[in-house]
């Protein structure tokens, strides 16, 4: 994942996009709702497809899980204890 | 809309697992990578349009400006001690719990990359712990959002310009795309190396 082609081919797609639509701005308005959630559902299907063939991740869970979950809670309310201090020092 | 998603994961993982262990229809990768990249380019370039749409998406997003840079290396060391804390409560190897929570939710990095590091017992648990990060963020977003409007960003890590992505689009606005996809990639830029880094130090 961390090739570059793959940074390149997420990015340049989103820079295009943007593009697009400012260029697009002073047109009738666009829906673009309904497509945005289909796509979405297909890329978390693909999402679950992906654990679901993944026996690997499967078995480890049960030995594991349980230090996984604290380890991951932790660095969630972690992570947003200190985005939230930081935004107040960065004031954004 | 995260009940859709939700169900969306079910049907995915019971797809999966059915396919993997049973059927063996088709390659797993054709749905895990191809459908899954493909589908999020085109998520991308969508979400992409609708953000040059949004006049006011833009007018937010320039007002915060580069201070958006500045959150991911929050997120970092926020996680950073997070494992060093969590460590400690489980009594395992602290510098490994640090490596685990340097993940940063990019599960298929962090995995291989800790096993190699720091054996295979802690590679396993890296594995597990950065994939319940993904799946809790995806889960709680709704949640998350009414306490603070970044902390699904803060959440998702390095999964913020891809999984997670569109969840967070619907319940947080347009403007957070840049936000979102750039905590993302900067976190998943310096995942290895902040790994990397805590092995050497010890």
């Amino acid at each position: 994942m961390l090739n570059p082609i793959t940074l390149l081919s997420l990015t340049v797609p989103l820079a295009v996009g943007i593009l697009l639509g400012y260029l697009l701005r002073n047109r009738k308005r666009i829906k673009l709702d309904k497509v945005s959630l289909a796509v979405i559902i297909i890329l978390i299907f693909s999402l679950g497809f992906s654990i679901g063939s993944n026996n690997e991740l499967l078995n480890a869970m049960p030995r594991v899980g349980f230090n996984a979950l604290i380890i991951s809670v932790l660095t969630i309310l972690f992570s947003i204890a200190f985005v939230k201090a930081g935004k107040r020092m960065v004031k954004a | 809309m995260i009940k859709y998603v939700l169900a969306a994961l079910a049907l995915g993982a019971a797809a999966g697992y059915l396919n993997n262990n049973f059927l063996n229809a088709i390659p797993n990768a054709l749905v895990s990578d191809q459908l899954f990249n493909l589908s999020l380019i085109v998520l991308l370039f969508v979400f992409g349009v609708s953000f040059g749409l949004d006049k006011d998406a833009m007018d937010k997003m320039k007002r915060t400006g580069l201070k958006i840079l500045a959150f991911p290396l929050f997120v970092a060391l926020g996680s950073l001690s997070a494992g060093l804390v969590g460590g400690l409560i489980l009594r395992i190897n602290v510098a490994g719990a640090m490596a685990i929570s340097a993940g940063y939710g990019w599960y298929t990095l962090s995995g291989p990359l800790i096993g190699q590091l720091f054996g295979a017992e802690l590679g396993t648990l890296g594995f597990a712990a950065n994939f319940l990060r993904e799946l809790l963020t995806i889960t709680a977003i709704p949640l998350m959002v009414k306490l603070d409007k970044y902390a699904p960003v803060a959440s998702g890590g390095a999964t913020t310009m891809d999984t997670t992505l569109p969840v967070i689009m619907r319940y947080c606005g347009d403007d957070m795309l840049i936000a979102a996809f750039s905590n993302g990639l900067i976190l998943t830029l310096i995942a290895p190396f902040t790994i990397i880094a805590i092995a050497s130090l010890i």
